[in-house]
């Protein structure tokens, strides 16, 4: 790893690192690199029955590999000093995710592109690209693929409301902890709770106390009411026996499902939106809005003018971030509605787990799993380009 | 309150072989039990009328202390064969549910005491049902198998027994099990498989019909005075009861309750209670495949048929409640029909017990039990034809729970000896006449619990019990009963039918047919990927042919 | 003051009417989403005293519907009356309760060291490495993120299977902190990216190595920010599910399994699983209310660049 010219932190002192001192680097890594490389063989060897040191599992070789790793970074400071020291901040983590995934991606991509079904006497059978062809022609991977770009759409209503709650509390209200603690709540209901207690329980169709609220809604009021309630309660019973309350359904059909889980969904995560956009609010300076109003600006034109473009950065990232954790959605899928009427509210995840869980279709399922990786990763790069573009201009 | 709910019952209008015929489990005889409590209990000993009086009426469900001292009491034939002490220093580990914290929970109950005396330690990996399934399938697959005694379904014998994971049963435990006191069907072959035991039964499992008695007789709004015994007659009652009012309620009525969502499988039992006495015929040993070919029949005119019963009943308006498409059986059985909407059901004997015991049930003093519904035409899929008789084929679905021993004790004599003492503990006899008498998820599946003295002894009214288990008992022996195929991934079939017949229900598919044959050729599939020739094999040894 | 010299001009006045309208509208606003949030909330509290005609028939308010009853606390060993018994679902409920705790902390605290660390220097300096660069680099910790942990599932079983990892808390750590690593360092990216570089310059000029300026001077400023993003991962890992029921079984269970497992063929126990839920987001309730002010002010600082 180099560092280039171009640091934000430019250095000040010009490091003075002695032959002695790189050798030693240099000798620590190699070093250390040379153990690992003699122990895994030594564990291969043990495994194939070459040797018989009765070794049960290869954590020597994971306590040889963490050896080395700390061998590198140490050389690092040794070698190169101040740089090295910089490397130092990145290089435990990069390690860490490198070794933790590396291994498993690789195997992983070996399961994606061979036959394995866990039930099968034959175990895992490489057979290329059939299990890619398999994908091609599967009407439920497209059906849930068409739904998670509904489910993404949806992201832009959340996006609003998150943005309209920030704004309401950044302004002058009492009660801002309560506010803010309350608010904060639904991220911390496990989505196994979630789709239990919400999902079954208070939408539940006879007596949960929605469907009863609605049923309410839609019942003529009583003769005896005063007049004064009573043509309001007619007028809106109307209106609700119109929606179809007066027996109401929340998964009967596919579009009511999908609007459901949406719902669910974006309970659970607004308020992870509307705390980044509320912290970038409290960080525009006041100033501005003073002197847009000594100029005659209105509300909304401040809003357009200040409050958006500023806003810009942290709204993109907090919706880049929401469509991550939209695209993996799949508990609540999966407790409530398993694919919905007829797959209408399937998403790739909860398909996938479908495959791979009640099925062991295990080859098949992983190599849903990399496609729609490669998928989510094409667009998630296309979509940052976008916004470092849409961002560039306005400064 | 049970001793309330059990003089209703008593004094209930219908005759009690009607109300209860082929009924459920004995949890709800236990909480109606123990008919005027301690004083009439009989005054001789014995195990079994001990542990029948733990905990006994009016205490309340039965909790860890009552597990412990029934463990306790019926540790007999385990001291018998081994001594004291004898297990120290092994580790077990257990695998097993903890469904509503029960079953691991209830067996640690019972072998606290068994650790105590043998000196081994016990470790439990509890799974919660939907994990179950791929849990073990991946353990297998991988090589991580880290239990020793597995709490199991009857029907992932294919997997675990048909890949040689499961240790053969040693003939000191049929001793202490009394291996032939089981009932009928859980005999040879489905209780061995491909010849050899390995199963220590704890269960028995069959479907039975519910149905509400307040829809029967005179005056009432399906204008029949019995309830039906054919599925037409079934059909029919739907149709005829769609749009008017339930008379316990007062919402809207309802006929049969079929689940049209799926249940990680489990959802496929359902259809096949339809389905069972169209295909099954008395002459046939197979119904869901051929057995030379392992072609599926799922799409012969008899399943058709089935599908189609339930599309017709979804194109009426008002003959299923609201939602039913998102209904699965748990919603089924107890979000619906215990709760009072619907007025027939297929289910397991879970809906007796809670109907009567558990404040879920509002329909308690009117509900009543029989056999699956037969039918007035069977398809013969040899001939190819239908013929116009009567055919009856009660579903033995999911078989029953059992106990299982790993490959993970072989060459370690004490720890095999140690595992199957442990789990014959579990399976014993006497102990297993208290799982079916209290709530325990578990249900009569030995002759002995079938000794009406005993009941008689313990408390219980002589006539009702004869009545209640006689019935029972008729059901598990029925010669054209449905046992399922314990192929390896016959849980795979089922979750791509479930799939399947989700899309089929929401009207994706333009008939009752083409769904079947969407299935027919998902299940081809799993056949080729799983290995034709194995399946085949597989499945003879399962028939035991 | 008794001779007013500057009065309020009647425009000025005038506010008051629709000022007042305003406030009513944003007050109404705020609480119908305040009772949005709470009401699923209150409904599982609830739900965990109630009998169990009263979770059929959806009995709403305590005392006025329903009795509250201690049936679901009893079920799990909760309830006053068998707090004192030996109950085996309350000892494996601590035990998973106790699991769960150490395995989200270490992990959560293990990710907001690397990932701080990494951050940091994505933030200050210009790596390269092969043909990645900085954004390269962040986009590669993005993607743990996006990676579907059923692509994980088999490899991880057989990778811990070898490492004799499996059931230990400790391959649990691991693998959580590999999930939340890519949240840490994309919210203290942000956040470092705000602080102005003079303050290390300075310190650097003083004779600190970037080290020193690092745990001297930034991390103080930046501390809210690593609160945050603690609080963030220890509610992703607290309720994470997938990777539980795979890789744990009897000595490093966690939580969430034992809550979806109050579902089964037996039916379902509305008031124990309530209960259960109820009692796995008291701590992260806690934990939101006392750190709370961290959250908003942590976020505060990097998000406008």
């Amino acid at each position: 790893m180099s560092i280039e010219e171009g640091d934000k932190l430019h250095v000040v002192t010009a490091d003075d690192i002695s032959d002695n001192k790189k050798r030693l680097g240099k000798f620590l890594v190699w070093g250390s690199a040379l153990i690992l490389a003699l122990i895994l063989f030594i564990q291969t060897l043990d495994t194939n029955a070459y040797l018989s040191l009765g070794l049960e599992t290869w954590r020597p070789s994971l306590y040889a590999y963490g050896l080395w790793a700390f061998c590198l970074c140490a050389s690092q400071v040794l070698t190169r000093g101040e740089h090295g020291k910089r490397v130092l901040f990145v290089l435990p983590a990069a390690l860490f995710v490198i070794s933790m995934v590396v291994f498993p991606l690789l195997f992983g991509l070996v399961i994606a592109f061979s036959d394995w079904n866990l039930s099968s006497p034959d175990g895992r059978t490489f057979n290329g690209l059939d299990n890619v062809r398999q994908m091609w022609g599967d009407p439920f991977y497209w059906n849930a693929l068409k739904n998670m770009v509904w489910y993404t759409l949806v992201i832009i209503i959340e996006y609003v409301i998150a943005f309209g709650l920030a704004i309401l509390l950044n302004s002058h209200i009492r009660a801002r902890k309560f506010f803010r603690v309350a608010f904060l709540l639904p991220l911390m209901l496990s989505p196994v709770a979630v789709s239990w207690m919400i999902g079954k329980s208070m939408l539940e169709i006879r007596f949960g106390p929605i469907s009863r609220f609605l049923r309410w809604l839609a019942s003529e009021p009583s003769a005896d009411l005063p007049a004064i309630l009573f043509y309001p309660g007619m007028y809106i019973s109307e209106i609700a026996q119109w929606f179809g309350w007066a027996s109401p359904s929340f998964f009967g059909s596919a579009g009511i499902a999908r609007a459901m889980i949406m719902a669910m969904d974006a309970w659970t995560f607004i308020p992870f939106m509307m705390i980044m956009i509320l912290a970038g609010l409290q960080a525009i300076p006041r100033e501005l809005y003073e002197a847009s109003e000594v100029d005659g600006a209105s509300r909304w034109r401040q809003f357009l003018e200040i409050t958006f473009p500023l806003m810009l950065p942290v709204s993109i990232t907090a919706v880049l971030i929401r469509i991550i954790f939209k695209l993996k959605l799949a508990d609540i899928i999966i407790n409530i509605t398993s694919g919905g009427p007829g797959g209408a509210t399937d998403s790739v995840t909860s398909f996938i787990f479908r495959e791979y869980r009640d099925r062991s279709n295990v080859g098949y399922g992983t190599l849903l799993a990399i496609v729609y990786l490669v998928i989510i990763v094409i667009a998630m790069t296309i979509l940052i380009k976008l916004a470092d573009k849409w961002m560039k201009p306005r400064y | 309150m049970k001793v309330d709910l059990y003089n209703a019952i008593v004094s209930a209008q219908m005759s009690r072989r009607k109300m209860l015929k082929g009924s459920a489990s004995l949890g709800a005889v236990a909480a109606m039990g123990g008919l005027g409590g301690a004083a009439s209990a009989a005054a001789h000993g014995g195990v079994r009328a001990e542990i029948m009086k733990i905990p006994g009426v009016g205490m309340g469900s039965p909790g860890d202390p009552e597990w412990q001292k029934v463990g306790e009491l019926c540790m007999g034939p385990v001291k018998e064969r081994v001594a004291e002490g004898e297990f120290k220093g092994v580790e077990l580990t257990f695998m097993g549910l903890n469904n509503q914290n029960l079953h691991n929970f209830l067996f640690r109950g019972f072998l606290k005491p068994w650790e105590a005396y043998t000196g081994a330690k016990i470790n439990w990996i509890d799974l919660a049902q939907a994990d179950y399934n791929p849990r073990l399938q991946q353990s297998i697959a991988t090589k991580t198998v880290d239990f020793d005694i597995i709490e199991m379904g009857a029907p992932f014998e294919g997997d675990t027994a048909g890949q040689g994971l499961l240790n053969e049963m040693p003939g000191w435990v049929k001793d202490q099990i009394e291996y032939d006191d089981l009932v009928g069907y859980l005999q040879p072959p489905v209780g061995t498989w491909d010849g050899k035991a390995y199963r220590i039964n704890i269960d028995g499992d069959c479907h039975t019909f519910c149905y509400r008695k307040d829809y029967f007789g005179a005056g009432s709004i399906t204008g029949r005075m019995n309830p039906p015994n054919t599925w037409q007659e079934v059909n029919q009652i739907s149709k005829d009861v769609a749009g008017k009012t339930d008379p316990l309620t007062g919402l809207p009525a309802h006929g049969f309750l079929d689940p049209l969502k799926g249940w990680g499988g489990f959802g496929m039992y359902f259809l096949t209670d339809r389905a069972g006495p169209y295909v099954k015929h008395p002459d046939d040993p197979a119904f869901l495949f051929d057995i030379d070919t392992m072609k599926p029949r799922i799409n012969n005119p008899g399943w058709v048929q089935a599908i189609q019963d339930v599309m017709d009943l979804i194109k009426i308006e008002g003959a299923y409640p609201a939602d039913q498409i998102n209904a699965d059986p748990g919603t089924t059985g107890f979000q619906q029909f215990l709760a009072g909407t619907g007025s027939m059901l297929t289910w397991w004997g879970d809906i007796g017990s809670n109907a009567r015991t558990s404040d879920t049930s509002v329909i308690g003093d009117v509900v009543g039990f029989s056999a699956i519904p037969g039918s007035d035409r069977v398809y013969n899929h040899g001939k190819g034809a239908w013929e116009n008789n009567y055919n009856e084929a009660p579903n033995n679905a999911y078989l029953g729970w059992g106990v299982y021993v790993t490959n993970r004790v072989e060459g370690d004599a004490k720890k095999r000896k140690a595992a199957w003492s442990a789990a014959a503990h579990i399976g014993g006899k006497d102990i297993s006449l208290w799982t079916s008498a209290y709530p325990s998820g578990f249900q009569p599946y030995r002759n002995s619990h079938f000794n009406y003295d005993e009941w008689e002894a313990a408390g219980y009214d002589r006539a009702f019990v004869e009545d209640y288990l006689g019935s029972n008992l008729d059901t598990y022996n029925h010669p054209n009963s449905l046992n399922e195929p314990r192929i390896p991934g016959i849980f795979q079939y089922y979750s791509v039918a479930e799939d399947e017949l989700a899309k089929g229900y929401a009207g994706l598919y333009g008939s009752a047919q083409e769904t079947a044959d969407a299935i027919a050729v998902a299940w081809e599939k799993i056949t080729d990927q799983i290995g034709r020739e194995s399946q085949v094999k597989l499945y003879k040894a399962a028939l035991g042919l | 003051m008794s001779n007013q010299i500057f009065r309020d001009s009647e425009s000025d006045r005038q506010f008051s009417a629709s000022w007042f309208t305003g406030r009513v509208f944003i007050y109404s606003i705020l609480l119908l989403w305040a009772f949005i949030c709470l009401f699923p909330i209150y409904w599982t509290i609830t739900t965990s005293f109630k009998m169990a005609p009263d979770v059929m028939k959806g009995n709403i308010t305590p005392w006025v519907d329903f009795t509250p009853k201690w049936l679901g606390w009893r079920s799990l060993g909760l309830s006053p009356e068998t707090i004192g018994i030996e109950s085996t679902v309350r000892e494996e409920f601590l035990k998973r309760f106790w699991n769960s705790t150490i395995v989200s902390v270490c992990s959560s605290i293990l990710a907001v060291g690397l990932g701080s660390c990494a951050a940091y220097g994505l933030s200050r300096f210009n790596y390269r490495f092969g043909f990645m660069r900085n954004s390269d680099i962040s986009f590669f910790f993005l993607s743990q993120l996006i990676l579907p942990p059923v692509v994980l599932a088999l490899p991880f079983l057989v990778l811990y299977k070898s490492l004799n990892l499996l059931d230990t808390r400790i391959g649990l750590i691991l693998l959580y902190t590999l999930t939340v690593l890519p949240i840490v360092i994309w919210i203290m990216r942000d956040q470092f990216s705000s602080i102005p570089t003079e303050l290390e310059e300075a310190a650097l000029v003083d004779g600190l190595s970037i080290w020193g300026a690092f745990t001297t001077i930034i991390m103080p400023i930046a501390l809210p920010g690593m609160v945050a993003a603690f609080i963030l991962s220890l509610v992703l890992t607290w309720n994470e599910y997938f990777f539980a029921a795979l890789l744990t079984s009897s000595h490093a269970k966690t939580l969430p399994v034992m809550v979806a497992s109050q579902t089964g063929s037996q039916g379902i126990s509305w008031w124990s699983m309530a209960a259960l839920s109820f009692a796995a987001i008291l701590p992260l309730i806690v934990i939101a209310i006392i750190l709370e002010r961290y959250i908003i002010k942590g976020m505060a600082a990097g998000a406008v660049k």
